[in-house]
């Protein structure tokens, strides 16, 4: 049993606790992270779990990470590169296929082929929700102030969301018009909202995917247009709403990072399960380790979920009886699958032909906004949807890390797969028999598919609440909801990363700005850490 | 499927691309509404002077075409556009501009009525969905035939004179804004006096089979009368000394700014002339009337500019070297023989006559000079012959 | 011929308390209706008013009221009815529950919290909605009152009311209650008459907002909507309002961008140089006055708004007087449910989404001796085609034999959300002209340009239930659009 000191610990070595301690550390704190699996990264990581083979086994694609973040943690110099991919599209049934591509006229002209007036109302979305975008970018960055209170903080940062709203027009301001698009964006459903420029069902399931990625929401449920944004604000070099892949997979986001930290002379203690923080008149002071040991630090970050945090790891008599309450009732379901499977050869898709840089991106196995709300209805009654939407791609096809020479990885993004199953439960059998109903909707679609699975990782919201400790396997620590957005996220009057518990913060995406791999919780809690120490850093983000 | 879309060739060819691709040996290429299109063939101080000399060839395929069919195609037109055009008649073409609900401008093009209830706009910009949305309750068919018209620009002082040698009969008596149809070497087209350059000239529109046809005749005469295949960029020089504006140039169409602050009104851009407030309703009419009642705060003009030196993308300053303005094309005017400009001042300086600053970063051999220069505020029209007017016109 | 101030179309409940307010002010004003009665879609409401005392002040209107108790009966499928009585003080309490002690006492304190919310909301419905960033400072002195009496709740119901205010009422109800009928009887409340199930966020912000007016869930109804309209009626005859029954209006004239008089569908015409539609906007818009003279982004707009209705008024005759299993028959006289619990009326909700019609439909009923008057959802209006409507009637014949003793069914009457539309001119026919979600609310209800119940079109108002505060029987819509007519 050892016992160390430190300036800050942080529980959990995903992206955002080390975003954090990275930022800590530069401050010239004493930092470890506490990590309970003996590698860090949470659920951006890469792991060979199979022979010759990376898997980005949770998150697969990165474009939300912050550029400031990247920027000021050097994690170019630690071995990250981003590899923007050239397209997307989805199949249909009926042997054509729908691409994006990175050329502006011939995604006009593939859009076209369905509706000529779709390929044109795709600008004006574009152009709509690029507005949307510039609109949050500045509020990802902002500690959401709290409506309530009289705190001259608060104040002053309403009055900053307001200002933002209220600039002059000719300033570059929001007109009356375009503050009301924003509110209708904001709590319309995705389906109601793409309805609004298109006809054609494909484009409209093409673009609605997005909206549905890792929530409990279904198309047509309102609030979910507003998820869009968490997939097309990101940004590859500036083009917003591009994506791509993070060479070596996922975890050299986080490897990265971690090396980033141990450079800034942080510390990290991989395989250090927490069992328990330690609190004392409501100031929390340090942790028990499974292992015995104990960690004192003055402050203690927690990258866990809310719920995690506060119903596993600190106990029900520390916390006032409203919070602990309103912990219980935060949302976070599990509501995604994930395959990541070895390929002995490139897939061949009935309809996309090979060279198709189309190919090369996104993936999507959808036929209308209609099938996906109907996926979204067997998840409600307990079971894993009989037509899932699937999103895969292939990053060994860029990124030549990823597979023996020849061989590929596909990532498959399944939405819906329950946490919990109506009948009974998950069990070995029903895992695999869910592996096989998704390989079999893929193999549908390929000549070749079947033949050449070399191994398959089957994932439920299960596995993931085991592995990485995301409760029910939800991949945003929380549903992005209206009652959990902003000011309500995670819990109300705890939206400033701060907890009841002096001393205690936390900095996973329960907090606002919420899910994907984006940073921005880690470093919005680290520079709350840094206010309340009276430290200053010269940074670009903080 | 559509079999044009190939990943492998992400840009169209026009059916003049044959003879452009090889009269383009410097491969620059334009993207014009999902088209290649010449940038520069060979020099484009030639291929100016060609235009402001002889006649410049320019192909404008690209151009969108949109057919409006219904008795209620004039009505429809009337709606979406800000000037009266109830009035047009066969084999005439109105200059017209349309608006938003706030009265910004989306985009500019020409009205050809080819029958009573046929009208077919050439404009820049994809416009279907505006067209369509604005006919909700007229009784039109809107229809999108830029595939199935093959489009040349035949600007300067001799085209009519060539057309003349093409034997395109009684060619000379076709009015500025008339367009007819004509023949050119057994190919049926039709031919309006139209075009970019504020010079005589002509737009020859035609079914693309016969498309090498009319390129070939129009180069038939080259060894008297030497016209060039004219790219791009020389046809942005002439559009800037004939002061005529471009969308997405000098101004955002307001179907497609992200700013809002970036779209213009027809006051701003002094376009005043095609606003009717006395016609019957259209789209940004009322929101129009309260603009007209306002003062402006900023209007595009034409800037006359000390030196030689192209004030290309120039912030411009007032005497205390506060921000005033911005310049939205710039060039040195070899006609002219002028430092011209357009762009935004503001309202203290919109009277002609006004002076601002100009400054301009002039790179010479790697290195940038910032000049100051002296500005005179003047009209936009910098080049205007007599010769644009004439009828019959010059042979 | 005769010259009126005002020309009101529509002898809706809007309809009907703008000329009585108007004209009590003096105007000499005329009101069209299509059909031979007055009342427009307030016909098909059974009970519950939710005109409130201000409405009726203003209007002088001479309405006796008896208070008396009424009942909320949820049918059960074990036939362990939840029953609620609520008094002249509209205080909730239980007759019958199968739930524990603690349950039930979670539901009053859960209606006690959506009261609460609801009387906060209820301040923001008397003025026509303020404009965002309109300049105006009155616009913006509302807009900080309206933040202001958020403000007053205090911090805790404060956080209360804008986390819960974008939650789905399911999710709010498992929180805190365990029975299934009493989850049943809050969604139903919550949903009826919206595009929205159990598990839809904003559900409770319809629930909410739905009820603002009265400030409260579950109201003693002692008003019916038939002595409404007649009292109604009664005051513009009294005022010298005059009538024209039986007169469909085609279209509006319009010259210059200013409304001059109306056609009927006889040829007709009257002049007015102020006319007020209490018809819903897309019709207005789009039928009355026609895009050709709308700016193209305001027709956008109107054909965005959102108003497929999905509730279907019912009537059924039974051979012999309808007596319903274990349950006391002095229950008989006031409101049923039957919304079984959450997953039943999601499913309900599920064929909604497709456009097909609930197979097990959700239904609030009042019986009356041998007949039954009810609102069964979901029923969607479509586009085309029909439902099939032996086929619903078999459906609900199967639910209601659950609970009807012996009885045999000799009438089956269905107007479904395509007959409403037509009867009543109602696009969608929709109960509130237009889904009452946040994107259709307050100054965005029913859109941008027409929020404040003015029109781009001068002297041309609305006040139907597409304006704000939205559906019901509450003739706000028509006092606040008076109001704004007058300033002018």
């Amino acid at each position: 049993m050892s016992k160390s000191i430190y300036d800050v610990a942080i529980i959990g070595g995903g992206h955002n606790g080390l975003t954090t301690a990275c930022y800590l550390a530069k401050a010239g704190l004493k930092v470890v992270v506490v990590e309970k699996q003996s590698y860090v990264g949470g659920a951006a990581v890469s792991r060979e779990i199979h022979p010759g083979w990376t898997y980005s086994n949770c998150s697969y694609v990165c474009s939300l990470l912050r550029p400031e973040i990247f920027r000021d943690l050097e994690l170019s110099k630690y071995g990250l590169q981003i590899i923007p991919y050239e397209g997307s599209a989805s199949m249909l049934d009926d042997g054509r296929y729908y691409a994006h591509y990175n050329d502006h006229d011939l995604t006009y002209r593939s859009i076209a082929q369905f509706s000529k007036k779709d390929a044109e109302a795709y600008d004006r979305f574009g152009k709509d929700v690029m507005r949307q975008c510039k609109i949050i970018k500045p509020l990802l960055k902002m500690t959401p102030p709290d409506p309530t209170s009289f705190a001259p903080k608060d104040i002053m940062g309403l009055f900053d969301f307001a200002k933002f709203f209220a600039a002059k027009d000719e300033l570059g301001g929001l007109g009356e018009k375009e503050i009301y698009d924003t509110i209708r964006f904001w709590t319309m459903s995705v389906r109601d909202y793409l309805e609004e420029y298109f006809e054609s069902d494909i484009v409209k399931a093409h673009l609605a995917g997005s909206a549905i990625i890792g929530t409990a929401l279904g198309p047509y449920s309102p609030g979910s247009a507003y998820v869009l944004l968490h997939h097309y604000m990101g940004e590859v070099d500036g083009t917003v709403g591009a994506w791509g892949y993070s060479r070596g997979g996922m975890g050299s986001i986080t490897k990265a990072m971690a090396a980033s930290l141990e450079a800034s002379g942080g510390e990290i203690k991989a395989g250090s399960p927490v069992n328990e923080i330690l609190i004392k008149n409501n100031k929390s002071y340090g942790m028990v380790l499974e292992n015995g040991d104990e960690i004192y630090a003055n402050k203690i970050v927690s990258n866990l979920d809310v719920k995690r945090t506060f119903l596993k790891v600190v106990e029900k008599k520390e916390l006032p009886e409203d919070f602990y309450n309103a912990v219980k009732k935060f949302k976070i379901r599990g509501s995604s699958g994930k395959l990541n499977i070895a390929l002995d050869d490139l897939p061949i898709w009935k309809s996309i032909p090979e060279g198709d840089p189309a190919g090369t991106g996104d993936l999507h196995i959808t036929q209308s906004i209609e099938e996906m709300e109907g996926a979204y209805d067997d998840w409600k009654d307990g079971r894993w949807s009989s037509l899932p939407y699937v999103d895969m791609c292939i990053p060994s096809i860029n990124d030549p890390t990823m597979a023996p020479q020849g061989k590929h990885y596909m990532s498959v993004f399944v939405q819906y797969v329950p946490y919990n199953l109506a009948d009974g439960g998950w069990t070995e059998e029903k895992r695999l028999e869910f592996g096989k109903h998704v390989m079999s909707r893929i193999g549908n679609y390929s000549t070749n598919f079947n033949d050449i699975i070399n191994h398959a990782e089957i994932r439920t919201p299960k596995e993931l609440e085991q592995e990485v400790g995301l409760t029910e396997g939800n991949i945003f620590q929380g549903e992005l909801t209206m009652d959990q957005l902003m000011f309500n996220r995670p819990i109300p009057g705890y939206a400033q990363y701060k907890t009841p518990i002096k001393n205690l913060y936390m900095c996973g995406s329960s907090t606002h700005p919420g899910g994907g791999v984006m940073g921005a919780p880690g470093a919005n809690a680290a520079r709350e850490i840094l206010r309340d120490l009276r430290k200053q850093i010269n940074t670009h983000y903080i | 499927m559509n079999k044009n879309l190939s990943y492998k060739k992400p840009l169209l060819e026009t059916p003049f691309h044959e003879r452009t691709s090889e009269a383009c040996y410097n491969n620059d290429w334009y993207r014009w509404a999902g088209y290649k299109i010449a940038k520069e063939y060979s020099s484009t101080e030639l291929e100016y002077t060609s235009m402001r000399n002889t006649a410049g060839v320019i192909d404008i395929t690209p151009m969108h075409k949109y057919d409006i069919k219904g008795i209620e195609a004039c009505e429809f037109v009337n709606k979406l556009v800000t000037r009266d055009i109830s009035k047009i008649q066969p084999n005439q073409i109105m200059y017209i501009i349309w608006c938003n609900e706030d009265g910004n401008v989306i985009d500019d093009g020409t009205v050809f009525c080819l029958k009573e209830d046929h009208l077919r706009i050439m404009c820049a910009e994809r416009n279907l969905n505006w067209f369509t949305d604005t006919a909700t309750g007229f009784n039109v068919e809107i229809k999108d035939i830029t595939e199935t018209i093959a489009a040349l620009a035949f600007q300067g002082p001799l085209s009519c004179k060539i057309l003349n040698l093409l034997n395109v009969n009684d060619i000379e008596n076709l009015e500025p804004f008339q367009f007819n149809n004509y023949q050119i070497n057994n190919s049926n087209v039709l031919i309006s006096r139209t075009g970019f350059s504020g010079d005589l000239g002509y737009e020859i529109w035609c079914d693309p089979a016969d498309a090498l046809n009319i390129w070939d005749s129009l180069f038939k005469f080259n060894r008297d009368y030497k016209v060039l295949p004219t790219g791009m960029n020389a046809l942005d020089m002439v559009r800037i000394e004939a002061g005529f504006i471009q969308p997405n140039a000098d101004f955002m169409s307001a179907e497609q700014a992200l700013r809002p602050n970036r779209m213009r009104n027809p006051y701003e851009l002094g376009l005043s002339w095609l606003v009717d407030l006395e016609k019957n309703y259209f789209t940004g009419k009322a929101a129009l009337k309260k603009i007209k009642k306002k003062p402006l705060n900023k209007k595009l003009v034409g800037l006359d500019i000390e030196g030689d030196k192209p004030a290309v993308g120039s912030i411009l300053y007032d005497r205390q070297k506060k921000e005033i303005g911005i310049v939205t094309a710039a060039m040195w005017s070899p006609t002219l023989k002028s430092n011209i400009a357009i762009g935004y001042v503001n309202k203290e300086f919109m009277k002609i006559g006004s002076t601002v600053f100009a400054e301009i970063y002039h790179p010479e051999e790697l290195e940038y000079k910032k000049i100051w220069a002296n500005c005179k505020v003047v009209k936009k029209q910098f080049f205007n012959p007599q010769r644009r007017y004439n009828v019959p016109a010059d042979i | 011929m005769k010259i009126f101030d005002i020309i009101i179309i529509g002898a809706g409940p809007n309809g009907l308390a703008a000329a009585s307010y108007l004209s009590k002010l003096g105007k000499k004003v005329l009101v069209v209706e299509k059909n031979e009665e007055v009342g427009g879609l307030a016909q098909y409401a059974d009970s519950s008013s939710s005109l409130s005392k201000k409405v009726i002040d203003q209007l002088g209107l001479k309405i006796s009221t008896k208070k008396k108790n009424t009942f909320v009966t949820s049918l059960n499928d074990n036939l362990n009815h939840t029953v609620l009585e609520i008094d002249e003080n509209n205080a909730v309490k239980f007759k019958e529950c199968e739930a524990s002690l603690e349950d039930q006492n979670n539901f009053l304190k859960l209606v006690k919290k959506y009261n609460l919310f609801s009387k906060t909301l209820s301040s923001f419905m008397f003025n026509s909605p303020p404009r965002v960033k309109s300049g105006n400072k009155s616009d913006l002195w509302q807009l900080i009152s309206m933040g202001w009496k958020v403000r007053k709740l205090g911090k805790k119901n404060m956080r209360e009311l804008l986390r819960i205010i974008g939650l789905n009422i399911a999710d709010d109800l498992e929180d805190n209650l365990i029975n299934d009928n009493l989850m049943g009887i809050l969604c139903n409340e919550a949903i009826l008459g919206s595009n929205l199930g159990p598990r839809s966020p904003g559900s409770i912000l319809t629930l909410l907002y739905s009820n603002a007016i009265n400030g409260s869930i579950f109201r003693n109804n002692n008003l019916d909507s038939k002595q409404i309209i007649d009292s109604l009626e009664q005051s513009c005859l009294d005022r010298g309002v005059e009538f024209l029954k039986s007169s469909e209006v085609k279209k509006l004239f319009i010259n210059n961008e200013s409304v001059t008089g109306i056609e009927m569908n006889n040829q007709n015409t009257i002049e007015s140089s102020t006319i007020i539609s209490t018809l819903d906007p897309k019709t207005t818009y789009l039928n009355l006055i026609g895009a050709d003279k709308l700016d193209t982004d305001f027709t956008r707009r109107v054909s965005n708004f959102r108003s497929k209705g999905n509730v279907a008024k019912i009537k059924l005759e039974f051979k012999n007087m309808i007596k319903i299993k274990n349950l006391d028959e002095k229950y008989i006289g006031s409101k049923f449910i039957y919304a079984p619990n959450i997953k039943y009326i999601e499913h309900a909700f599920n064929n909604n989404k497709y456009n097909k019609y609930s197979t097990k439909p959700c239904l609030e009923f009042y019986i009356d001796n041998k007949n039954i008057s009810a609102n069964l959802y979901y029923v969607p209006y479509l586009k085309s085609g029909s439902h099939d409507k032996k086929e619903i009637e078999s459906n609900i014949q199967l639910i209601l034999n659950n609970f009807i003793d012996n009885n045999q069914l000799i009438k089956f009457e269905i107007d479904t959300p395509n007959e409403i539309e037509k009867k009543y001119n109602t696009s969608g026919g929709h109960w509130h002209h237009g889904d009452m979600e946040i994107d259709q609310l307050l100054m965005i209800r029913p859109f941008y340009g027409s929020a404040q119940y003015e029109t781009p079109i001068n002297g041309l108002y609305l006040c139907g239930a597409g304006t704000h505060p939205g559906g019901g029987i509450t003739g706000i819509n028509a006092i606040n659009a008076s109001k704004q007519l007058l300033k002018k």
